[in-house]
């Protein structure tokens, strides 16, 4: 089989397939991509990651003293006698407050890691992407690998927190990996929507440093969204970040199993958004190398 | 040529051509991508055209031309970095890329965690890499900076590592392009003695500015003006009517204009 087969600007694979068939190998050649790669993604993922703390002393040390940081200002702030409006609301006691804000914010963060970063992504990789033969649809999922990382280590401190203050954990803890999997998967759709626009033009990135903050607002990360007026759920929701902070913080805080239309809601936008993001990444990935 | 098999052809392009956009206006693009259907916004600049090659297994294949004329280009297209805009192009075989040698370094990693991408980038898996490691090092010799930071390197140093990863991969078909030209005379010897043992087995395709490289290496030579092949065969005969050229025909300022 020739490695490049090219006619009048088309990439040319001989096969014949019917729809069905070229549905599943659609929806299986992220994955394809992603085993085949393995090893790449294992290098540039080893060297991002350190990256991060690059030059720094403390190192590592960092990416678990942020969040402690983060929960210690929190629980200050909701223990002692400052009056916020809505410290009733919330469900539990103020520690209890302290946890729930900070469990949104980790969801938060994550997102908002992974939406500031993804227009400039293709412009960090440009020597490999005109340089040498490279996979720039893996950039996407290498990134959110990273992030992935250091939300996991948000999220062990996190649990710690909660087994110090608390005197135990919930068991529905253990169903996390039924929430991040879905998150991670529509966080590297959307990486893979915003690399490409970021390619074409830096716009995208000031575009998503000025919305990312009012995001934060949009999605309950200080409130819970029982709070709002009714009419207000299906615009809630509609921001999809809603779905994935509510289940996190039924299972781990609240220690019941989600609501299902809201699971199955996240779930789907999950998919959804990976296959766009994977379609559109796909379809300009030829214009993105002489563009940038 | 016509006794060949198909499948001893490992690179045949047919009436290749590449054109870039040009745009007047900065943001002429955004009309193209909302309004492309309707009219052009973009003036396309042929950087390659009607290029017909065919390469076969084992052949050296020497690229001259002047600077912008489309070596790189043609290099970049037979890779598959970027799609030709217009004719056919079919290629056997894995190819390594010795394209801009060390730009995907990373200053702050050191060569160790630097081979260790630049193999996996051009397909080694990670065991490979960690079992030709002590081979690489070796073939780089810059002994203990293994160890450094790249940023300390020297412009040479770089290039030492980075056509070391590369000699690394078994490939079938190897692209250099102008590698050789900041290495010390003995390294530019090892190189050189290295890629003739490539040779034995695989298909090389050569850019060089330095005849003698080429005429050692390579059993034909095409010589690129303006995107397409003005001249093609015997190397030193192309050389010869290459070197002429350059002596009688002036630096053309408008050689990097847009067509009208």
């Amino acid at each position: 089989m020739p490695s490049v087969n090219v006619v009048n600007g088309k990439q040319i694979v001989v096969e014949n397939l019917n729809a069905s068939q070229r549905l599943v190998r659609f929806a299986a050649k992220p994955f394809v991509q992603m085993w085949h790669h393995q090893d790449l993604i294992a290098a540039i993922l080893r060297r991002e990651v350190r990256d991060r703390f690059k030059g720094s002393v403390a190192g590592w040390i960092w990416a678990v003293v942020a969040p402690l940081l983060a929960i210690a200002v929190y629980t200050f702030a909701f223990t002692t006698n400052l009056q916020l409006p809505m410290a009733d609301n919330a469900a539990g006691p103020r520690v209890g407050y302290a946890l729930f804000i900070f469990s949104g914010i980790i969801v938060f963060n994550f997102f908002s890691e992974m939406a500031f970063r993804a227009p400039m992504l293709l412009h960090e990789y440009t020597h490999f992407i005109k340089q040498t033969i490279f996979p720039s649809d893996m950039l996407a999922v290498i990134s959110t690998l990273r992030a992935t990382v250091y939300t996991l280590i948000s999220i062990a401190v996190m649990l710690l927190f909660q087994l110090a203050a608390t005197g135990s954990l919930q068991w529905t803890t253990l169903l996390m990996p039924a929430i991040l999997i879905p998150f991670i998967a529509f966080l590297v759709g959307i990486s893979w929507f915003l690399s490409a626009v970021g390619a074409f033009t830096r716009d995208a990135g000031y575009f998503m440093i000025n919305i990312v903050p009012l995001f934060m607002f949009a999605t309950p990360v200080f409130y819970p969204h029982t709070s709002l007026p009714p009419p207000f759920d299906f615009w809630i929701y509609a921001n999809a970040l809603t779905g994935y902070v509510e289940v996190m913080r039924d299972i781990v805080l609240l220690g019941k199993l989600p609501n299902w239309k809201v699971y199955g809601w996240s779930v789907l936008t999950s998919v959804v958004t990976f296959y766009f993001g994977y379609w559109f990444f796909d379809r300009y990935r030829n214009v993105i190398v002489d563009v940038i | 040529m016509s006794s060949s098999t198909s499948s001893d052809i490992v690179v045949r392009a047919k009436h290749l051509g590449k054109a870039y956009q040009l745009y007047a206006r900065r943001n002429d693009w955004l009309m193209q991508v909302a309004f492309g259907w309707w009219k052009t916004y973009f003036k396309p600049f042929w950087v390659l055209r009607d290029i017909d090659l065919e390469v076969k297994r084992g052949e050296s294949i020497g690229i001259l031309g002047r600077n912008g004329c489309g070596k790189s280009t043609l290099l970049q297209v037979i890779c598959g970095m970027t799609l030709p805009s217009h004719g056919e192009l079919r290629v056997n075989g894995r190819i390594a890329p010795v394209l801009a040698l060390g730009s995907t370094f990373d200053l702050e990693l050191s060569g160790r965690e630097n081979v260790m991408i630049g193999g996996a980038v051009l397909g080694l898996k990670r065991t490979e890499i960690l079992r030709q490691f002590t081979s690489i090092a070796e073939f780089a010799g810059i002994g203990d900076y293994m160890e450094q930071p790249v940023k300390h390197y020297s412009m040479g140093m770089k290039t030492r590592l980075a056509f070391s990863i590369c000699a690394h991969v078994e490939a079938e078909i190897l692209v250099v392009d102008e590698a050789l030209a900041v290495g010390d005379a003995a390294f530019q010897r090892k190189c050189l003695d290295w890629i003739d043992g490539f040779r034995k087995t695989g298909t090389l395709l050569f850019v060089s500015h330095s005849m003698a490289e080429v005429r050692r290496l390579c059993t034909r030579a095409i010589w690129i003006e303006d995107g397409r092949i003005r001249q093609e065969g015997e190397p030193s005969e192309v050389i010869r009517s290459y070197h002429r050229a350059l002596l009688v025909e002036k630096d053309d300022v408008h050689r990097f204009s847009a067509a009208e």
